[in-house]
């Protein structure tokens, strides 16, 4: 009986520890339609964009995107290295998100591989998906942080307990990610509307508290810029493979 | 029994301490300058922590500031010709100016007008070896600090020697101190005695005796500036311009 009782304990235990799997959406891709390996397919339809209490977002509006398709993860360092070949990089984090790279580095990249940065609407549409989730995995959980001020990269495809709607990583908890849309919002002059490009999808940390951002959160970065916190992913029409 | 033509009783006590307690809420400054020293065992003419209005004052290892009959700036390591700089020597170097926000990564942030040259003028001098990837500074109040090359020569990073039309205070890290906007403000080491360079990263002081990072870039998050009653703004990332700052052209 005793044993019997462990079991049961180890068995709970084992299963209470394990990874909560992200509720996905499920997506017939018509027929036809091909998909690489690396990339996921986005279907078309109504999605809700931004939230009210974010005035610099859309607000909660309902956009119709077309079907799309987008990178699965962020582009390595490993990937960038082969077509920047200047690009340097530690062979233990070949498989770290690129970064340190500039808005025209990220587009040349994707021009590169076919394909081209995703606007900011293709981008929040992946993280959120048509049921309107705060947090690409929906649940929310607090960051582990560890109490250390300083940006830490994890290899792209570390985190599957992070995953969006649509099975695509590391938006919203890894780095921020140049699209291809000017950030304009409410406040912004004509003279400053293409100033910034938008980032999405990074961290915040002040002082050593992290914090996940939402999926509508925006971010501004000036294109020259290259910081170890911005790296990219590609993105392409239905029919680009 | 009577004082200023007031009964002395119970009921005046209580009023009387009443009233006192009161005078805590009042501001500070009604009572004189306070004492800004974060540690009151340590000598007041050390330089060390001050939460001093519009720029405080951050000062790992609290000393007595630098010795000018001492103090010279040695650049060594991987380059072709080592040098040691006095202080005169470094007043022919090209100037240029800059208003730029140090940002602390406890928080605050504050402006101030710095003047000095750019790194590029020591590369210059000393003609490091093309290996040499990355730079090692060291202060003489026993802080230390490391870079890549190529963020100490991203524009607005320079080695200060005025701040605000004056010569560096002892506060501020006189005689020489490096400003990177982009970087927190640990990173913006003080009382520099020494560049060298290396071909391999060393850590530097925060990483060692902190939880900060060895890269402190400034990142997305929450800035309080000083010069904004520490009122919370969200900042972008990388270098701190608030709406109200004026950015470079």
């Amino acid at each position: 009986m005793r044993c019997f009782l462990l079991v049961v304990f180890f068995l709970i235990f084992f299963f209470g520890c394990g990874k909560d799997e992200v509720e996905q959406i499920k997506v017939d891709i018509p027929e036809g339609i091909v998909v690489p390996d690396d990339m996921v397919y986005i279907p078309s339809g109504n999605f809700i964009m931004g939230h009210s209490d974010y005035p610099d977002t859309k607000k909660g509006k309902v956009i119709n995107q077309e079907a799309f398709l987008i990178d699965r993860f962020e582009v390595t360092r490993e990937q960038f290295g082969s077509f920047n070949q200047d690009y340097r990089f530690h062979p233990k984090k070949a498989r770290f998100p690129a970064s340190l790279v500039t808005y025209k580095q990220a587009e040349g990249y994707c021009n590169w591989k076919g394909r081209r940065l995703p606007n900011e609407t293709e981008w929040e549409k992946s993280a959120r998906g048509s049921d309107g989730r705060k947090w690409a995995w929906k649940k929310y959980y607090e960051h582990p942080n560890n109490g250390f001020s300083g940006f830490i990269p994890e290899a792209v495809d570390d985190r599957d307990e992070w995953i969006s709607p649509y099975g695509v990583y590391g938006m919203g908890h890894n780095v921020w990610e140049w699209t291809s849309d000017w950030y304009v919002s409410g406040k912004t002059s004509k003279s400053d509307s293409k100033l910034y490009k938008v980032i999405r999808g990074g961290v915040t940390q002040t002082h050593t508290v992290i914090k996940f951002t939402p999926t509508f959160f925006r971010n501004k970065m000036e294109p020259k810029a290259y910081f170890n916190f911005i790296g990219f992913r590609c993105a392409c029409s239905i029919d680009c493979s | 029994m009577k004082i200023l033509g007031q009964k002395i009783n119970r009921r005046f006590f209580l009023s009387f301490f009443s009233l006192s307690a009161l005078t805590n809420f009042l501001p500070q400054k009604v009572f004189g300058v306070s004492d800004y020293r974060n540690d009151k065992n340590i000598p007041k003419q050390y330089i060390q922590n001050r939460d001093r209005p519009g720029f405080f004052i951050r000062s790992a290892n609290p000393f007595m500031g630098v010795d000018m009959n001492e103090w010279s700036l040695s650049v060594r390591g991987m380059v072709k010709t080592p040098r040691e700089f006095k202080y005169e020597d470094l007043f022919g170097l090209k100037k240029i100016s800059q208003v730029s926000r140090l940002k602390c990564v406890e928080c605050w942030s504050a402006t101030a007008k710095w003047e000095g040259f750019s790194f590029q003028e020591v590369i210059d001098m000393v003609q490091p070896d093309p290996k040499a990837k990355y730079v090692y500074l060291q202060s003489a109040d026993s802080y230390y600090e490391s870079f890549t090359l190529e963020e100490l020569i991203r524009p607005r990073v320079l080695m200060i020697l005025r701040m605000n039309g004056q010569p560096l205070s002892k506060d501020h890290g006189f005689p020489l101190r490096l400003i990177a906007p982009f970087k927190y403000g640990y990173k913006n080491i003080k009382y520099i005695t020494s560049i060298e360079f290396t071909d391999s990263r060393k850590r530097n002081y925060w990483s060692i005796n902190g939880p900060y990072s060895v890269d402190g870039t400034i990142q997305p998050g929450i800035d309080h500036p000083l010069d904004y009653k520490k009122k919370p703004l969200p900042i972008n990332g990388g270098e701190v311009f608030h709406p109200f700052d004026k950015r470079p052209l």
